[in-house]
C-alpha cells in the first residue's frame, strides 16, 4: 500500500464516521477541531484497524494523535511494523 | 394521614407478532388471530421447533437512520417504537415540561437484552476468527440499553434502570414504576419491557429445555404441548391520577395494585403457593375483593405444568369467586415474549378494560380437567371489566401480579 493510498483511506474513514465533508480535511487539520464524538472515535479506530489489519495501541505514548498527519504517520508506522514482522 | 397517591395509565404502546402498534395488535387479539408462524430469524432446517411469534414485515431502515442502527440492537428498536407510541398517546410533552422530565422514571425490562448483538460478536470471534469485535458491541448488548436510549431520546432524567426477572421482568418494571409514583419518588414513568432474542442459538437452547410446542401455543387446552417464543415490546405511561385529571388526559384505567413473591423452590418448576401469595398481595394492595375482579390475563404459557399450577393458585385465592372469573392467555396469539411478555399482556389488559372486551385463549381444543376455569376459548367476549389482574410467574419462581381498575 502506497503512502498516498494510506492517506486517502484514512481520510475516507474519518470523513465517513465523523460525518465531515471530506473536501475540508487536510493533513494539517486538528482532530480537536473536528469535534469527533467518542462513539465516532471508536468507530474510526475500528475502521482503521479493519482497513489496515493492524492494532492501534491504546497506551502507546508515541502514538499521539493531534492532527490528521499524526494519524497518517501513526498508521504508516503500524503498517511498516507489520510488514517487517511478516517479512 | 393523606390519601395514598393513585396512579393512572395514560398512554400505551406496543409492537409484537400481531402488529406494529396497539391498534393492529388489539384488533388481532379481539379476532383471536395468532401471530405464530414459521420461524425466519433462524435457519428453519437447523431447528427442531420451527415456529415462533416474530414481529413481521419489519424493516429497521424505515424506522431508524444509519447512525441510530449502529447503536440500537433489535430489542432497543422495539422499545423505542413502543415508547414513542405510548408517549404520543399520553399527550405529555416532556420537551415542553422539563420539570416533569426530571421526575419521570424510565423502567424498561428485558430478559436478555441485546442477544442478537452478543450472538453476532461471538460468531465473528469464535467461528469466523475475526481479530476484533465491533466497537459498539457493549453499548448495543447491555440489558439496560433500552432504558438509556429512551431516557436520552425524551430527556427523562428521573430514576432509570432495567429490571430482569426472566418472564416476570415487565410486570416487575411496571409494578416498581407504580410504587415509585405512589411513594413520591417519581411523578410519572415510562414502564414496560422489550425482548428480541429469536435466533438459532436461543431457539436451540429453548428446545433443549423441552418446554416448547411444535404445533402452536394452546394454553389451558387439552393436548397443549408447551410454549412458543415471541418477541416485541410494550410500554405504559403511568402518572399520578390527579395530575392526569388536571391536564385533561385520556385515562385508560387506574394501575391499582402490585403483588410479588418468590417460590424459593425450583429453577424451572412453578409453585402454586408462591403464585397465590403474589395474587393475594396484588388484591390487597389494590383493595380489591376476589369478587371485584372480572378478568385475569394469565401467565398461561401453554406448558402442562404452568397452566395447571396457575389454575390451582387462582382457585386457592379466589375460592368460590373463581367460577365467574374470565381467565385467558393472550400468549396463544403473541407468543411468549419472555422479558416483554407481561408488558404485551399489560397493554392487552388495559385495552380489555377500556373497550369491555376480553381477549380469548386462541388455539383452544377443549377442556383439560386440571384447567377448569372460564378460559374464554377462541372467541373474544364483550364484558364489563371492573378490575383485572395480569399474572407473571417466571422461571426461577419469581412472581409478579399487577392490578388495573376501571375509573
Amino acid at each position: 500500500m502506497t503512502e498516498e493510498e494510506i492517506r486517502e483511506k484514512i481520510f475516507d474513514i474519518i470523513a465517513k464516521e465523523a460525518r465531515i465533508d471530506r473536501g475540508t480535511l487536510t493533513l494539517e487539520t486538528k482532530l480537536e477541531d473536528l469535534k469527533i464524538e467518542s462513539l465516532d472515535m471508536v468507530q474510526i479506530l475500528f475502521g482503521i484497524e479493519d482497513a489496515f489489519d493492524v492494532y492501534v495501541p491504546q497506551d502507546d505514548q508515541s502514538f499521539k494523535l493531534s492532527t490528521m498527519k499524526d494519524v497518517v504517520d501513526g498508521v504508516k508506522r503500524l503498517v511498516a511494523a507489520k510488514q517487517q514482522q511478516t517479512a | 394521614m393523606s390519601e395514598p397517591v393513585r396512579v393512572a395509565v395514560t398512554g400505551i404502546g406496543s409492537i409484537s407478532s400481531l402488529g406494529h402498534d396497539v391498534g393492529e395488535i388489539w384488533a388481532a387479539l379481539q379476532a383471536g388471530k395468532s401471530g405464530i408462524a414459521p420461524i425466519t430469524q433462524a435457519p428453519i432446517n437447523e431447528v427442531n421447533i420451527k415456529i415462533a411469534a416474530e414481529v413481521k414485515n419489519y424493516d429497521e431502515t424505515k424506522r431508524f437512520d444509519d447512525r441510530e442502527l449502529l447503536v440500537y440492537d433489535r430489542y432497543t428498536q422495539f422499545a423505542l417504537i413502543a415508547a414513542k407510541e405510548a408517549m404520543t398517546d399520553s399527550g405529555v410533552d416532556f420537551k415542553k415540561d422539563a420539570a416533569l422530565g426530571l421526575e419521570t422514571a424510565v423502567i424498561i425490562a428485558s430478559g436478555v437484552g441485546g442477544w442478537g448483538t452478543i450472538d453476532q460478536a461471538f460468531y465473528s470471534l469464535h467461528k469466523l476468527g475475526r481479530a476484533r469485535a465491533h466497537p459498539l458491541t457493549i453499548p448495543r448488548m447491555m440489558i439496560s440499553a433500552a432504558a438509556s436510549q429512551i431516557s436520552m431520546k425524551y430527556g427523562l432524567k428521573g430514576p432509570a434502570f432495567c429490571i430482569s426477572s426472566a418472564c416476570s421482568s415487565s410486570n416487575h418494571a411496571i409494578g416498581e414504576a407504580y410504587w415509585m409514583i405512589r411513594t413520591g419518588r417519581a411523578k410519572a414513568a415510562l414502564a414496560g419491557g422489550s425482548e428480541a432474542e429469536i435466533s438459532l442459538t436461543s431457539q436451540r437452547s429453548w428446545e433443549s429445555l423441552r418446554v416448547m410446542a411444535s404445533d402452536t401455543c394452546r394454553p389451558f387446552s387439552k393436548d397443549r404441548k408447551g410454549m412458543v417464543i415471541g418477541e416485541g415490546a410494550g410500554i405504559l405511561v403511568l402518572e399520578r391520577l390527579d395530575d392526569a385529571k388536571k391536564r385533561g388526559a385520556k385515562i385508560y384505567c387506574e394501575m391499582a395494585g402490585y403483588g410479588l413473591s418468590a417460590d424459593a423452590g425450583d429453577i424451572v418448576m412453578p409453585d402454586a403457593d408462591g403464585a397465590a401469595r403474589a395474587l393475594r398481595q396484588a388484591l390487597q394492595s389494590a383493595e380489591l375483593a376476589p369478587d371485584g375482579v372480572d378478568y385475569i390475563n394469565a401467565h398461561g404459557t401453554g406448558t402442562q405444568l404452568n397452566d395447571a399450577t396457575e389454575v390451582k393458585a387462582i382457585k386457592s385465592v379466589f375460592g368460590g369467586a373463581a367460577k365467574r372469573l374470565m381467565v385467558s392467555s393472550t400468549k396463544s396469539m403473541h407468543g411468549h415474549a419472555l422479558g416483554a411478555a407481561s408488558a404485551l399482556e399489560a397493554v392487552a389488559t388495559v385495552k380489555a378494560i377500556q373497550d369491555g372486551v376480553v381477549p380469548p385463549t386462541a388455539n383452544y381444543l377443549g377442556p383439560d380437567p386440571d384447567c377448569d376455569l372460564d378460559h374464554v376459548p377462541n372467541t373474544a367476549r364483550k364484558a364489563k371489566i371492573r378490575a383485572a389482574l395480569s399474572n407473571s410467574l417466571a422461571f426461577g419462581g419469581l412472581n409478579a401480579v399487577v392490578a388495573f381498575r376501571a375509573v
